[in-house]
């Protein structure tokens, strides 16, 4: 599990990717994810998720299936294919797909977890905590 | 990963039928990608290919050769079109699904006569990926279209999957609907949250 907070800023908050193309998810998991004093940054599809993951740290990427341009499945994969500092990022997708086929895919692309939406804060926060530690 | 680039209907060739149709639908099914590739490529101003589009697009795996089949019925772009890629939104893979809402939402006209249908889909997820379809529409169009999907919808991610469409095209005709349907899902808090900002925007969007 990356723990980039661990090396010298102590104080520094956990930061959370999450990775959705619906601007009103983004909203949602942003307001919980920060009352609950996590730092968030968001991208809008896979692409854009694994350009900030390249260029920047985070202690965990929350992601979603279906995006345009490159889907939450593709995002996993190329991911899990990078370099080190990077590949081992946990991973927390969240879907409306509920099926045991979803479920598997989304393990074999590289997720830690998978939660069907629609997820309740205190189920979001539960799942964050347990991938990324407090905030 | 697949795109489908939307000024490709610019550079369109006119719509005649090409002269060797019989061959390059044969050569949908070729054993060398490169060969279906090119064969989708140039069919994209036959209408009578779209059958034989179809079919490949069913048993294609390689994706540029599936984006170059999309492309083709993208060009075409009748109802036959729409009905050949709808299938794609039930299918396993999330790029071919995606790939399929992009050429979808690609044609809007052509796609309007399908929502009815699409929305009343047993499949909530075909429901959840059928509101995108909506996004390009216009805001007069796209509102009571999605206003009589949250009338009735049960399940609260296909509401939610509405709202979030109705927070960028919506217009203020939509409020009621919202408010209805946060009232009706009143124990989810997602909801709750999403049609508050949702008429946000829209209120925002009218000043």
């Amino acid at each position: 599990m990356t723990s980039n907070s661990e090396a010298g800023a102590a104080a520094a908050p956990r930061r959370i990717l999450v990775v959705d193309d619906s601007s009103l998810v983004r909203l949602y998991y942003r307001a919980a994810l920060e009352k609950a004093g996590f730092a968030v940054d968001q991208a809008i599809n896979g692409i854009e998720a694994m350009e900030k993951c390249l260029v920047e740290r985070f202690d965990l990427v929350i992601v979603d299936v279906n995006m345009p341009r490159m889907d939450g499945l593709s995002f996993l994969r190329a991911l899990r294919g990078s370099a080190p500092e990077i590949a081992s990022l946990p991973a927390l997708m969240i879907s409306t797909e509920a099926g045991q086929q979803d479920r598997d895919d989304a393990r074999a692309a590289g997720a830690n977890f998978y939660l069907v939406k629609p997820v309740s804060e205190a189920d979001l926060l539960s799942h964050v905590a347990l991938l990324a530690g407090a905030p | 990963m697949p795109l489908i680039r939307r000024d490709d209907n610019k550079t369109a060739a006119p719509r005649e039928p090409v002269a060797d149709a019989a061959a390059l639908t044969a050569a949908l099914g070729d054993p060398d990608p490169d060969r279906r590739w090119r064969a989708a490529r140039s069919l994209g101003s036959d209408a009578g290919a779209v059958p034989a589009l179809a079919a490949a697009l069913a048993a294609e795996q390689l994706p540029q050769v599936r984006e170059a089949i999309m492309t083709a019925l993208l060009r075409i772009g009748d109802a036959g079109a729409v009905a050949a890629l709808l299938p794609s939104l039930r299918a396993q893979d999330a790029a071919l699904r995606a790939s399929a809402i992009e050429a979808l939402q690609a044609m809007p006209e052509a796609t309007l006569p399908f929502m009815t249908a699409l929305f009343a889909d047993a499949d909530s997820d075909v429901r959840i990926l059928a509101t995108e379809l909506v996004r390009n529409m216009p805001a007069e169009t796209a509102t009571p279209l999605l206003c009589d999907l949250l009338a009735h919808e049960p399940h609260p991610n296909v509401c939610a999957a509405a709202i979030d469409v109705l927070a960028e095209v919506g217009t203020p005709a939509a409020i009621p609907a919202l408010q209805a349907c946060a009232s009706r899902f009143a124990e989810v808090s997602f909801l709750r949250f999403v049609v508050a900002v949702a008429i946000d925007q829209i209120s925002g969007a009218e000043h």
